[in-house]
Formats: C-alpha cells, structure tokens, sequence
C-alpha cells in the first residue's frame, strides 16, 4: 500500500511542479520581457487605434502593475490557487468557462479516437501474431513502419483531400455535428494505431510461444483454447498498459489535429491566443493540457499496478536491496 | 533488404540537404500571373499562391528544416551528457536535483514546452532551437546518466582516480566514450521527431516566419488553397515524410540484428 502513496504522491508533486512552471513562465512573460505590459494590455482590450498613454497607466493602476514585482507575483500566484484563471485579453470572457467548453470538445475527440485505434489495432494485431509472416502480419507491419513516420497533421491533410475534397463525403473542418468528429477522430486513431498494432502483435506473439502455452497444448488444449484460457490475461497486462499511456499521448497530439481541423478544442485554443498573446487563455489552456497528461499518466502507472501485482513487489524489492 | 533500405535513406537525406545548390534562382521571387498554375516540366510541383516555384521552395527550404533540426538534437545531446556525467560524478545533492529538474522536463507533454516557449519568445531560429532542444534533452541526461553511473563504478575509473587524474581527464577519457555509445544511436533517430518538431511549429504558425522558406509554414500557407492546388501542398508534405523516414531508417539495421539475435536463444 504504501508503494502505492509514493507512487501517487509522487506523480502528483511533478504535475504541481509542471503547472508553477506554466504559470511563472507565463508571468515572465507579462512583466519582465521587454514591452510595456499595459500598453499590450491597452492594445488587446480597445484595438491599436485608441492606444494612448493615459489609458496605459489607467490600466496600470487598475490591474496594479506599479507595484514591486515580487508583490505582484505572491498576487498572481493567490489569485489562481484560489482557482481563478482571469479574463481573456481579448474576447474579454472568463477563461475558466472558455476552457470549459473547448476541454469537453477535447475529451470527445480524444476518447473517440482512443477508442476507434483500438478497435481496429486489436483485431488486426492479433491476427498479424496468430499467422506469422501471413499477408496480415506483412501488411500490417508495412502499414506500421509507414505511420510511425507519417505526421499526424500529414495524415489529416490526405484524409481531408480525399474525404472531404475528393469525394465530400465528410465535412473538412469545424464542429457543428457528430459526422465533424469522423475525420479528426481517423487522424487520431490511425497514428495511434500504428504503435498499438505492433505492440500488441508482439506482446500476443511471446505469451503465444510462452512455456506454459506449451504445456497447456501438451495437456491436450488446441491451439485457441490454449491462447484463450491461459493467455488472454498475460497478454493484456502490456497491451492495458499501453493503451493507457497511449491516452497520454492523445494530449500531445490534438494540438496539431484540432488546428488543422479547426476543431474547437484545447489544442486549437492554445495556439489561436498564443498567436494572439492572449496571456491567461494560454495559460489556462497550458495549465489544462499539462495537469490532464500528469493524471493520465497516473491513471495509466495504476492501471498496470492493478493488472499487475509483480511491477509493486519489483519495485520493493528493489528499494529494501537498496 | 535492410541495408538498402540505409543506403535509400541516407541517399534521401543527401538529395535533399543538396539540391537546392543544384537548382539556382530565389525562392522567394513571385510571379503573380502564374499563381496556383499546375505542374509543367519546368516546374515539376507548379507554382504557390503568390506565384513561386514551390519544388524551389522545397529544396531551399530543405537545409533550414534539416539543419535547425540537427542543431536541435546537438544542443540536446551536448547539454544531456554533460548533464547526465556531471550527475552521476558529482552523485548526491547534485544529483538529486539534475535528475529532479530533468524529470519536470520530462512531465511536460511532447510540443507543449516548445510551443510555449517559441511562442513567447517570438518565433524565429532561436527560440525554437530553444524550445525543442529543451524539449530532447530529458532522454539523453537519463540516459547517460544510466550508463555513466555504471562505467563510473569500474575499477579502471578508481585506478584513474587513484593515480591523481583530473576529473575532467577522467570524465573525457572514462566516461564519455561508453557514454556516447550507448547515446548515440538514439541521438540520431531523434533527428527525425525533431523535423517534425520544428515544421510543427511552422504549421502552427510559431515556428521559422514566412516569406522565409520553411516545409510546415509552407503547408500552412497553402492549406487554403487545398482544392485547388493539391500537388503544391504535397511537396512539403513528402519533403517533412521522406526526411523523417529516413531519419529513422538509418539506424534499424543494428536494432533489426539484436532482435534476430534474441530470437535464436
């Protein structure tokens, strides 16, 4: 049990310490880099045309940049564990509430795609393991080695020639319907697909040809009923495992799909006010993208302790040798 | 069949550093009455919006992509084992603290950090090589780190110690060797995820600025025009897939031979 609580604590600590890194960067950025900030922060609110220097230091005064640095620092930090993200710069709408909505589009796209990779991968991959050297096994290990080197982004820009241009059958790009989902899902699921397959080939391949398989068949099982009552459970363990931190890395890979898709999603969001240094919305959107892949992860690290009680009995076995 | 597949490779990667020595003009200069025109012997990929040649394009902005990308990975590589020999030699507090640093680096999600950081700093070569170097550099301190900490405990290390050898001679003659082996493989396959880092970052439009030639602000020029002019937007396309898989064939052949190996016990 007490692996468990380090583990978690653990986990938790580097996500806190990643998002304070997020927030002090994004403090950096507003008051030390060179630029007046009020002055950015006047532009932002009331357009270039009506930029003047009264109404920098109203703003000044306002939001209390004339203060010290550090002062301002202890401020920000206490605004935001008190949980509020700020306004953003330039639609002037509360961040909290922004990142509310494009977080749930975000999570459909992810689980969908998530969910749709392993359709495809888990059939094919264990196909591929079953007959070795098989046109299964061929194609779909070509198909791998091609995927792992094809950008997801290149991969959205053929799936939305083809689909959407060539033969219109699915809208391009934006959110208005469920069929909007269809092609970034694909995006996602098929570069996800291309490392599950191959895990999962491996990993069916090696509990296939394990001892105790052997020994199943020499009791008399066939072929597939060895692999089904002896193996599946073996077999899983890696494959779980995977599949889970493949949902961490789902987090890294939606910021070039949802901006290629004009999806609004999390991803979207990040670099639409990165490009227009919205401040707080990047922040926020850093600081959801961040602490969602720390938990994902963590679920991921629990999902295989609970699969697997050898990783905890390793691990502290290990740390008494030590 | 995997040797060729090398010799392709670093085939791929020598064309494309090269030909845009082979294919003189300026890549920026535009011809407004040929915007968008479609493919000619000439000018095998056809013409852009503004009207520019985009194989011209392409190959120049081949050794920039190219070039950032490797920069990246030796600025990674370079701080990751020196990281890395410094925490395993020194051990300890210092220790503690390198590899705690490194493991922050590590929470972050893949681009989140380049994006960040090239964002705020504002586009342009250096705050991208920056970002994504930062970004590679948690493997190779781990890495090293790993296998420093395993030469570090051979008696020759003691021997040299013992014989009154600077740190720095130890560390250059000890350590670094064994160290860059067992690195530098994966230095050289992370060139590829670094191409696509930075033409990412070009996509996203906080990467290396148009008019300036570079393959991921060049897919995101033409994105609007992707009905009319496919084929303008395929060449950078194909340019970022064959580098990148190049990148990760030049190296399969050793990884190939040691799970044969295995599979014969």
């Amino acid at each position: 049990m007490t692996y468990w609580t380090t583990m978690i604590v653990g986990r938790l600590a580097q996500t806190a310490m990643v998002a304070w890194t997020i927030v002090t960067m994004c403090f950096v950025f507003v008051h030390v880099l060179p630029g007046d900030t009020a002055l950015r922060i006047a532009e932002a609110r009331g357009g270039a045309e009506f930029l003047n220097v009264g109404r920098a230091e109203e703003i000044a005064s306002e939001e209390g940049l004339n203060r010290p640095i550090l002062l301002q620092y202890g401020e920000w930090i206490r605004r935001l564990a008190t949980g509020d993200l700020g306004v953003s710069l330039v639609s002037g709408q509360s961040v909290t509430s922004e990142l509310w909505y494009r977080g749930q589009n975000t999570l459909v796209l992810g689980i969908v795609g998530w969910l749709a990779s392993h359709l495809v991968a888990l059939p094919i991959g264990i196909c591929a393991a079953l007959r070795p050297r098989g046109w299964v096994d061929k194609l779909s290990s070509f198909y791998c080695v091609t995927m792992a080197s094809l950008p997801s982004f290149l991969m959205g820009i053929g799936l939305i020639s083809i689909f959407a241009l060539s033969l219109r059958w699915l809208p391009p790009a934006g959110f208005r319907s469920p069929e909007h989902l269809i092609l970034p899902a694909a995006t996602l699921a098929l570069g996800l697909s291309a490392f599950s397959i191959r895990l999962i080939r491996d990993t069916v391949r090696e509990v296939n040809g394990a001892f105790f398989i052997t020994f199943a068949r020499t009791k008399g099982l066939t072929a597939s009923m060895a692999l089904w009552q002896n193996g599946w459970r073996n077999a899983a363990i890696p494959i779980v495992a995977f599949a889970a931190l493949q949902f961490a890395a789902v987090v890294d890979g939606f910021i070039m799909i949802e901006t290629l898709f004009n999806f609004p999603g999390l991803g979207d969001l990040l670099v639409s006010s990165m490009l227009a240094r919205d401040v707080p919305m990047v922040m926020g959107a850093g600081l959801v993208a961040a602490v969602g892949y720390g938990l994902v992860n963590l679920a991921a690290d629990l999902t295989s302790l609970a699969l697997d009680p050898r990783i905890s009995q390793r691990d502290q076995r290990r740390a008494t040798f030590r | 069949m995997m040797r060729r597949m090398q010799v392709a490779s670093i085939a791929v990667l020598i064309v494309a550093a090269g030909i845009h020595l082979l294919l003189p003009g300026d890549p920026n200069s535009q011809d407004l009455l040929r915007a968008l025109e479609g493919p000619s012997l000439l000018h095998p990929f056809g013409f852009d919006h503004l009207g520019r040649d985009v194989l011209l394009r392409v190959a120049h902005a081949a050794p920039r992509s190219l070039g950032l990308a490797g920069l990246c990975v030796v600025f990674a590589y370079a701080g990751g084992l020196a990281l890395g020999m410094i925490a395993a030699y020194r051990g300890g507090l210092v220790d503690a603290v390198l590899m705690r640093l490194v493991d922050l680096l590590l929470a972050f999600p893949g681009i989140l950090l380049a994006l960040l950081l090239a964002g705020f700093l504002g586009g342009g070569p250096g705050p991208i090589l920056f970002g994504i170097s930062l970004g590679l550099m948690p493997q190779f301190a781990r890495l090293s780190r790993a296998t420093a900490g395993q030469v570090l405990a051979e008696q020759h290390v003691e021997a040299a110690e013992m014989a009154g050898f600077r740190t720095t001679a130890i560390l250059r003659r000890h350590v670094l060797p064994p160290v860059i082996h067992s690195t530098l493989p994966i230095g050289v396959l992370s060139v590829g995820g670094a191409i696509l880092s930075v033409s990412s970052l070009g996509f996203l439009g906080l990467g290396i600025r148009p008019p300036t030639p570079e393959w991921g602000a060049m897919i995101s020029e033409m994105m609007p025009y992707i009905s009319e002019a496919r084929l303008q937007l395929a060449a950078p396309c194909l340019a970022i897939f064959l580098s990148v898989l190049a990148f990760a064939h030049v190296f399969t052949t050793g990884r190939k031979k040691v799970t044969a190996g295995r599979r014969h016990d």
